[in-house]
């Protein structure tokens, strides 16, 4: 990347408006917000089609809490919902629709930007409503959703690019960057308190924390307590997590740890998403981890696909 | 229109950090204080979380069951989630999410008694709106529930167990109450089942 702004060097200060200008404001290619934007897409498709097959019970006046407790529960006025209004079974039905509808056009790319912000409306609306049965998975697709929204995340590999070919579209923008910045840092908090707060803990301290995890049936959809005779790979698998989670934040930037960070993120969230089934959650979070993956390895790795959808934009060199 | 962008960036990082500083416990009291003017930022962006997975510990894995009683004097049982019927595992999931969030104010049964009363007014509105769906949905006349926390064996436990050795522990069971819908006539000729919780009317009436 190039600095977008003229140097102000000079003074300390100046040194830092030079920083942020470079991290925010230079202008990056929009490819991998589009790839986070399809995973995220069909990921919403996929989890408002689970909201509709129960819409009644999860958003309905008859569901598995009253509107009435829900905005008790919630920080009000300001954690809104349009399923407040769906008094009926098929009126919440009708709106979990919608949602379905807007994520499979966001996947697909069609009317994206319309399509990014009815699907961020549906996914937060969906949740505001229904607090007692969201987890990771929901605010991984908020913090994508947020940036898919907020960027270009159409320009390419979109039907809206095929109906519509624009040789600049897919350019390097500021837009693109500004949303691939809001994913990575906000990736880094994730994964910070995730690692901190499991500091708190004995059992990962104790390198036995995967074993807790292991153990739970509830969770479990691959039996893993074979590992209760393997202690030591049990606080292998324990430590390494925890390091990663931790060490995340930082060393995700240097180009020299940044492959390896990336690859770890491969085995963890997979692992929690076949052994824990929570499948979806490992997804989301690998979609975000795209972020951090250089566009022009994309490029590379997509090249078949791109050289039939698009023109020759002046970066592809 | 940079500095504009500067600044909105600068809410928004705000409303993603802070969050998680203020909250679950332990937290510090500036961090909460920061977190007040970022409410409205923070609750209409779905930005509240505190990304503590699977922290401090790991721990065990809850479920309710529920027996309820038909208008026919018949009996229906269930479970949440239900690993059978719950299906595809995402909507398992959504379920098995409502047994956790509310296993998170119930106090083992062998906790103080004070601390039981004091977490009723946490768990039982959360309870009373799930019995009321229940009833709604299949159409009984009333519905006894309770919470199973699933024991977690050690790994010395679970190789024991597999040489035939001594058992594993037992879960932990804790009642969540009686409750019928707001108009229900007792059942002639039925015992309504007490729960164990000390000073507990039999049966809560729900308004739904």
């Amino acid at each position: 990347m190039t600095a977008a702004e003229p140097s102000r060097r000079g003074s300390w200060l100046g040194d830092w408006l030079d920083a942020w200008n470079t991290f925010w404001f230079t202008p990056a290619d929009p490819l991998p917000l589009a790839l986070v934007r399809i995973f995220a897409g069909a990921l919403l498709t996929w989890a408002s089609f689970v909201w509709w097959l129960d819409a009644e019970a999860f958003f309905s006046h008859e569901g598995w809490q009253r509107p009435e407790n829900v905005w008790r529960m919630n920080d009000q006025p300001w954690q809104w919902s349009w399923y407040f209004a769906a008094g009926s079974a098929g009126m919440a039905r009708m709106l979990a629709g919608i949602t379905l509808v807007a994520a499979v056009m966001l996947a697909l790319g069609i009317a994206t930007p319309l399509a990014a912000i009815v699907s961020l409306v549906g996914l937060i609306s969906a949740v505001n409503r229904a607090p007692l049965n969201v987890f990771g998975l929901d605010d991984t697709l908020g913090m994508l959703l947020i940036a898919v929204a907020a960027g270009p995340s159409g320009a390419v590999l979109s039907i809206d690019r095929l109906l519509a070919p624009d040789i600049a579209a897919d350019r390097p923008s500021v837009r693109a960057n500004l949303s691939l910045r809001l994913i990575q840092v906000h990736l880094c908090v994730v994964y910070l308190f995730s690692g901190c707060g499991k500091l708190l803990g004995a059992s990962w301290w104790e390198g036995t924390a995967l074993w807790g995890a292991a153990a739970n049936v509830q969770y479990r959809t691959l039996d893993l307590t074979w590992l209760a005779s393997q202690p030591w790979l049990i606080n292998a698998l324990t430590l390494s997590t925890l390091w990663w989670e931790i060490a995340y934040a930082t060393l995700i930037w240097p180009r020299l740890t940044r492959r390896l960070f990336l690859a770890m993120a491969v085995p963890v969230h997979l692992g929690i998403g076949l052994a824990m089934g929570m499948m979806e959650f490992g997804l989301a979070m690998l979609a975000a981890n795209l972020a951090f993956v250089p566009a022009d390895v994309l490029r590379r790795l997509l090249r078949p696909l791109l050289s039939r959808s698009a023109r020759t934009p002046s970066h592809r060199a | 229109m940079r500095l504009l962008v500067s600044l909105a960036l600068v809410a928004y990082l705000a409303a993603v950090i802070v969050p998680p500083l203020a909250g679950p416990p332990p937290a510090s009291g500036l961090a909460m204080a920061a977190l007040q003017p970022l409410r409205p930022l923070v609750g209409a962006l779905f930005l509240g979380h505190g990304y503590r997975f699977f922290a401090p510990n790991p721990g065990p894995g809850h479920s309710i069951q529920w027996t309820m009683k038909m208008a026919d004097g018949s009996t229906r049982q269930g479970l949440i989630p239900d690993r059978e019927a719950d299906w595809p595992r995402l909507l398992y999931h959504r379920r098995f999410m409502i047994s956790e969030k509310i296993a998170a104010f119930v106090p083992p049964p062998d906790a103080p008694a004070e601390v039981r009363r004091q977490s009723r007014g946490e768990w039982q509105p959360l309870v009373k709106d799930v019995a009321g769906h229940l009833l709604h949905r299949y159409g009984g006349a009333q519905v006894t529930l309770q919470m199973t926390e699933h024991y977690l064996p050690e790994p010395e436990e679970v190789i024991r167990s597999e040489q035939g050795g001594a058992e594993q522990g037992r879960d932990l069971v804790t009642p969540l109450g009686t409750y019928a819908l707001a108009g229900t006539q007792s059942l002639p000729g039925t015992s309504l089942p007490r729960t164990s919780l000390p000073g507990e009317s039999p049966m809560e009436t729900l308004n739904r």
